[in-house]
């Protein structure tokens, strides 16, 4: 029995030993999660439920609890319900151009050009590391009514219109500059996913006669779903919750036409109107939750 | 997506998440307001001020404020003033969350026309008896900082809006100024027949400032934007005329929605582009260096006062205020320096170094004022001017009355609904005292 026991403890021991050890590396990690994650989710929901507004921040315990008033508000609110659609052109629009063009750019990376690959890769990736602020600054200009884009058709004999006062114009350029920030990201996960596909299978296909398009179709497309699913899910996040691009192009406008989901939540906040936003948040919150959960169990691979 | 505004909210969730949550077990508004210390002054001696004093400003006026207090530190030498600017467009939002966490200035500048959130003795200190006398300001913006008699702001600068015109276009035009509403897009139309492609350029942002014009053309109709016993009344015939006055300037092609951003309204103005700005005397300081050649706004630029509606030309009262802050450290001498930037000499020194309007009536008098003739049309304004409505919501029914004023403007919405949306809104909202 006791030659049985002793080992038994000594496990334990070890094990309790190893369990504190991960405990000790996750703890910072836990903390900052805590701080900045978990603790302003459950806030926010708090805030949510009551009327909780900018002048109340000194005597936070005076507000009222209102229940799921901000909410039903929220859905009545025109504006809300507008930049629910403006969102979902964002993303319904933004992700599959970016992936796309993300897609096309690493198909050429890396079959065409290898030995350029690099520096290419560091161009394309450049959009993604550029400061977002000056970047939409010289989009305002460029986009201005008498911004470059317009001289340079007015230099073809076209009349350029006044993009970001035009509710129709405004979000395709919004849409564009989210895009243009975003498909460095989709091209260096897909060159990674493309780099892991192995030659040999590429060799065998040709040599039972498939053709590129038919290795493109039949080998490159279901051994990159992993990646696939993992861009499209990266990209949707985004886009949900896009924010810097219609803030700093159009601050939501004109008319409303580029408000998000975000920036309807900071301008709520912005207003004094803590616990509208707060809702706001949340909604959102779920909204991305729901359409992830929907992608992953669309896009996951089957075995 | 990092975005410092955001980080901000995530912060200040964090802060509060605790309260927040203690909240929830339902305590009521009413029961704090009570709880809230009764406002107590103190007095201010004339001993020299020590320690350090944080003073947050928004950009703007306050980028010379370091070199215009060089005498106050000169006399004063055992203080520091640590100054913080930060852009305009943040700046309340920064400061709020920043008094919510407890890790606001001592002294922080207030703006008259948006103060009303800030009056109260959480958040700031009630200025000391003696510390200044109320009688010499404007007295808008002395009554700005007033809750319940008790003072909680000292006004800093002054200003208001005329009219902004190219004295050389009128002059080829052979027009004068309007002085009524009807005559104001006919003075536009002659403007452009002087060579102006458009006659006014429009402020743009469908902003506060944007709500800010109407509001103040709905006092010229004769209305008012708050009715005697505090409720909201913003869908008042005069609110709608005001709409429509507003979007007279677009519809009749006199102003584009489309241009020119803020950035470009000087640029334009200066190159004939547009012919008029309604707009602040600041931008006179500011035309020489558009045009790139001094003397250039003498020789052709002139103002005026408002054109009148049916209830005269009423203008609003603004500018900046300073306030001490209930949790400053430092209060002594975070009072002698209000005291001392609230002297005539030293508004007089901010007018040279910034153009800053006193907010001290006979400051107006020196002759570094006096002599510029552009101003007169100011101080003919300033002396008819209202306040807005000093409630605790006004910047959120501001700021969402500015976006239906776009709304108008474009012709995507009548006057009417506009006015009846902007009523809804800011009756949901309360006037922020219930």
């Amino acid at each position: 029995m006791t030659t049985t026991l002793v080992p038994a403890a000594r496990r334990r021991a070890r094990n309790s030993r190893r369990t504190a050890v991960a405990w000790l590396f996750l703890a910072p990690f836990a903390v900052v999660f805590l701080l900045y994650t978990a603790i302003p989710t459950v806030a926010a929901l708090g805030f949510s439920l009551t009327d909780l507004r900018g002048s109340d921040l000194r005597h936070p315990l005076a507000v009222d609890f209102t229940g799921l008033d901000n909410y039903l508000r929220l859905f009545q609110d025109p504006t809300f319900l507008r930049d629910i659609l403006n969102t979902a052109v964002f993303v319904a629009v933004g992700v599959p151009l970016t992936m796309a063009i993300g897609f096309g750019l690493a198909l050429a990376l890396n079959s065409g050009i290898r030995r350029l690959r690099g520096v290419f890769r560091t161009v394309f990736f450049a959009p993604v590391v550029t400061n977002v602020v000056a970047v939409a600054l010289i989009w305002q200009y460029a986009f201005n009514a008498g911004g470059t884009v317009n001289k340079a058709l007015a230099a073809v004999g076209l009349a350029g219109p006044n993009w970001l006062d035009d509710p129709q114009l405004a979000m395709p350029v919004v849409i564009l500059l989210g895009v243009w920030r975003n498909f460095g990201t989709a091209m260096v996960l897909f060159l990674a996913g493309l780099q892991a596909v192995p030659e040999d299978v590429y060799e065998a296909a040709a040599l039972d006669g498939a053709g590129r398009w038919r290795q493109l179709r039949h080998i490159t497309l279901p051994l990159l779903l992993p990646t696939t699913l993992m861009v499209s899910v990266l990209l949707t996040v985004f886009y949900l919750q896009v924010f810097d691009e219609p803030y700093l192009l159009t601050d939501g406008g004109p008319l409303g036409s580029t408000e998000s989901v975000s920036l309807y939540t900071y301008h709520q906040f912005g207003s004094g109107q803590l616990g509208m936003s707060s809702a706001a948040s949340f909604v959102m919150l779920l909204l991305v939750l729901l359409v992830s959960a929907v992608q992953f169990r669309l896009l996951r691979p089957r075995t | 997506m990092s975005n410092p505004s955001r980080r901000g909210v995530l912060r200040l969730s964090a802060g509060t998440a605790l309260l927040g949550t203690l909240a929830l077990a339902g305590c009521g508004r009413g029961d704090t307001a009570t709880a809230t210390a009764k406002a107590t002054a103190e007095s201010v001696d004339d001993k020299p001020a020590t320690g350090t004093v944080n003073v947050w400003a928004a950009q703007g006026d306050a980028d010379v404020l370091a070199k215009v207090i060089k005498p106050f530190k000169a006399a004063n030498p055992d203080v520091t003033v640590k100054f913080t600017l930060i852009p305009n467009s943040e700046y309340y939002t920064k400061l709020q969350a920043a008094i919510a966490a407890g890790k606001g200035p001592d002294v922080a500048q207030f703006f008259p026309e948006s103060q009303a959130q800030f009056l109260d003795p959480s958040i700031l200190r009630p200025v000391p008896d003696g510390l200044v006398d109320s009688g010499v300001f404007f007295k808008s913006l002395w009554d700005a900082g007033l809750v319940k008699d008790v003072a909680y702001t000292v006004p800093w600068y002054a200003y208001t809006y005329a009219l902004v015109y190219r004295a050389d276009l009128a002059r080829k035009a052979g027009v004068k100024p309007p002085t009524t509403w009807a005559q104001m897009v006919p003075f536009f139309k002659a403007l452009e027949g002087a060579g102006a492609v458009r006659g006014l350029g429009a402020d743009n942002g469908w902003d506060i400032f944007n709500g800010q014009d109407v509001a103040m053309y709905a006092w010229q109709a004769g209305g008012s934007l708050l009715s005697t016993d505090g409720s909201w009344t913003l869908d008042t015939p005069a609110v709608v005329d005001a709409l429509k006055y507003n979007a007279s300037f677009f519809t009749s092609g006199s102003a584009d929605t489309a241009t020119p951003t803020f950035l470009d309204a000087q640029p334009y103005f200066v190159s004939g582009r547009t012919a008029t700005m309604i707009t602040g005397p600041w931008v006179l300081g500011q035309l020489d260096t558009a045009a790139k050649e001094t003397g250039w706004t003498a020789a052709h630029v002139a103002t005026a006062p408002l054109p009148a509606g049916a209830s005269g030309s009423v203008s609003f009262s603004a500018g900046g205020t300073w306030g001490v802050l209930a949790d400053s450290g430092n209060t002594d001498a975070s009072w002698k320096f209000v005291r001392y930037v609230s002297k005539p000499s030293t508004q007089v020194a901010q007018y040279s170094a910034y153009g800053s309007l006193p907010a001290v009536i006979s400051a107006w008098d020196d002759p570094a004022v006096k002599k510029q003739p552009l101003l007169d049309a100011f101080l003919t304004q300033l002396k008819n001017t209202k306040a807005f409505p000093q409630v605790g919501s006004w910047q959120q029914v501001a700021t969402r009355l500015g976006k239906e004023v776009e709304t108008v403007a474009k012709g995507t919405q009548t006057a009417e609904k506009a006015a009846a949306s902007i009523q809804a809104y800011a009756k949901s909202l309360g006037t922020g005292a219930e």
